[in-house]
């Protein structure tokens, strides 16, 4: 009992947590991004099983998480207005070669950032683009303009 | 020759973020929380740093060192110290049972003379202490992980049947 509990728990806090940290984080995994990944992993699965070691306990734990993982899928497909709270709005952030000032900065993305984004879908110059729109993922995607 | 907004892009929604007026209050004020907690964590309010209780009579003074708050699966430490200012001739220290209820006992150092039950109580018998001298009993604790809550973890000295002294706590357990 104490692990689906505790289970459900630690979705909530990290969920919360995720949409907290807003979507920039989420979306670069730089090398101390993984370290930070599975040091995380670490400290939930403590918190989770702490020293349970049984197949029981294991079996709980993923289950909890995964059938909760699975409500939140369906409220977030089945209740279109729960999909802001549940995974966010995209954001424009370009537009007709413009960089998008304020929601640059509502989403802690600077012009460099958003020019090495550019440059990973392989476009130099945002002038070039006509829309860039920051995903509820944290990538950005970009849609060039037609007679660039 | 300008492209068309992309689809389910809602310009006044995703360009000005109109409507989302108050996601930037809530996320900041989630951010505060979670940064309360954690200045609460580190003011000690989940524990485990120990902390000293005495009580002083003309015979007798008695130091407990152990932490009040305490979190599922942790090792400590509580020390009781029995500070002699007459010849005690059998000093015997009394733990309510808050003190072992979901707790793993790893080592009581020095093994006590004797040690068992006293009207659900737990007693420990140290033997005689001369004046002017000191007797420190350590126990070393690990928390079960199920254990949360709050319960009485007092603690009594005897001499013989006399009560000298008593220390009322309570410990606090985080899940």
């Amino acid at each position: 009992m104490d692990i689906v509990f505790r289970g459900i728990f630690v979705f909530v806090f990290l969920y919360v947590l995720m949409r907290m940290i807003g979507r920039r984080e989420l979306s670069s995994l730089e090398p101390f991004d993984l370290i930070l990944l599975i040091v995380l992993g670490d400290a939930v699965q403590q918190g989770l099983t702490q020293d349970d070691y049984s197949l029981t306990g294991a079996f709980l734990a993923i289950g909890t998480i995964a059938v909760l993982q699975l409500v939140v899928s369906y409220a977030n497909f089945r209740f279109p207005k729960l999909r802001p709270v549940l995974d966010g709005e995209p954001i424009v952030v370009v537009q007709d070669g413009k960089p998008i000032e304020k929601n640059l900065r509502r989403e802690r993305v600077t012009i460099e950032d958003l020019a090495a984004a550019a440059r990973k879908q392989s476009i130099a110059k945002i002038d070039d683009v006509q829309w860039a729109v920051m995903e509820t993922s944290g990538a950005i995607s970009f849609i060039k303009k037609q007679d660039s | 020759m300008a492209v068309d907004v992309p689809d389910f892009i809602d310009l006044e929604r995703h360009r000005e973020l109109a409507g989302r007026g108050l996601s930037q209050p809530i996320r900041r004020v989630l951010i505060a929380l979670t940064s309360a907690v954690l200045i609460l964590g580190l003011l000690n309010v989940f524990g485990q740093r120990p902390d000293t209780l005495t009580a002083d009579s003309a015979k007798a003074k008695l130091e407990v060192y152990a932490p009040a708050h305490l979190r599922g699966g942790i090792l400590y430490e509580a020390r009781f110290t029995v500070f002699a200012r007459r010849k005690l001739n059998h000093v015997v220290l009394l733990l309510s049972p808050g003190w072992a209820e979901s707790q793993q006992m790893n080592t009581i150092e020095p093994s006590p003379a004797a040690q068992g039950s006293r009207d659900g109580d737990l007693y420990f018998t140290l033997g005689t202490v001369p004046k002017g001298q000191v007797y420190r009993l350590f126990l070393e604790f690990q928390v079960n992980p199920t254990n949360v809550g709050r319960r009485r973890a007092d603690v009594a000295l005897y001499d013989g049947n006399t009560r000298l002294l008593a220390i009322h706590r309570t410990i606090t357990v985080y899940p």
